[in-house]
């Protein structure tokens, strides 16, 4: 990008922001389908999570190797589903009466939404202080 | 030329400080953006930069000063945390980005300085 650096570190605090609000998505996904035990593909929901990846913003410039962030996908929790006893539910196995619940544990989900959400906090004190550096260089040579 | 007025060590230092200054927030965003990413290694401006600039400062050669330049390295001394292999500590990048904060007003108030003292002295007032 040729674009003045005014705010410095606010395309990688960008990125990040970007990259968190996916990872939160996934996360409400993966609540609200905490009890999902019917999906399209068959059996019960399986919980998503997601894979962050760094990027180069310069590959050009070794020297000045800042990073962004982003999503590099969003995949499977291959941990086995939760197995409950539930004779009358719909989808209960009609021999053994088991029914396969999600792979979702709220406790965990809360944990990640709570990271997340720190992140995204800490990404926004980036930019608040690019701010405030940006208005103190453009004071430079004022007041005397 | 004007340059001339310019023309000392400790002005054009402090100039390369603030150089520095800009790039350390730009790790520091970099490191926070990627808190979060498996085996990721947090970056830093080189070390090297601070002990070069301070003996060229010292030396008192503008041209010594002028030639240096700020760089971004990876920090070799930071170690993992947890197993996913990232180096990131995210109250260290906090601390580190309010010190930033406050060397960069520093920097920029002993730019004014400079300036408004040679303003004084060309209006001899």
């Amino acid at each position: 990008m040729l674009s003045v650096n005014l705010l410095p570190g606010a395309d990688s605090a960008a990125s990040a922001i970007q990259a968190e609000k996916v990872r939160m998505e996934v996360i409400s996904q993966n609540i609200a389908n905490a009890n999902t035990t019917s999906t399209p593909q068959g059996g019960p929901y399986q919980r998503q999570v997601v894979r962050f990846e760094t990027v180069m913003k310069n590959q050009f410039d070794a020297a000045n190797a800042v990073q962004q962030v982003q999503v590099a996908g969003i995949e499977a929790d291959n941990r086995p589903h939760r197995l409950i006893y539930q004779p009358g539910h719909p989808d209960a196995d009609p021999e053994s009466g088991m029914v396969k619940f999600p792979n979702v544990s709220i406790h965990e989900e809360m944990a990640d939404l709570i990271s997340s959400s720190r992140a995204t906090e800490a990404n926004l004190a980036i930019i608040r202080t690019a701010r405030q550096m940006a208005m103190q260089t453009l004071a430079i040579g004022k007041g005397n | 030329m004007i340059d001339g007025l310019f023309a000392s060590a400790n002005y054009q230092g402090v100039k390369k400080m603030l150089d520095a200054t800009v790039l350390r927030q730009e790790a520091i965003a970099s490191n926070l953006a990627n808190i979060e990413t498996p085996n990721y290694k947090r970056v830093d401006v080189a070390p090297a930069f601070a002990t070069e600039l301070s003996r060229a400062v010292a030396q008192g050669g503008v041209n010594n000063v002028q030639q240096l330049k700020p760089t971004v390295s990876v920090d070799q001394t930071a170690v993992a945390q947890n197993r996913d292999g990232n180096t990131v500590q995210l109250e260290k990048e906090l601390t580190h980005l309010q010190k930033n904060m406050v060397a960069h007003h520093l920097q920029t108030q002993m730019i004014t300085g400079t300036l408004s003292k040679l303003r004084s002295a060309i209006q001899t007032r």
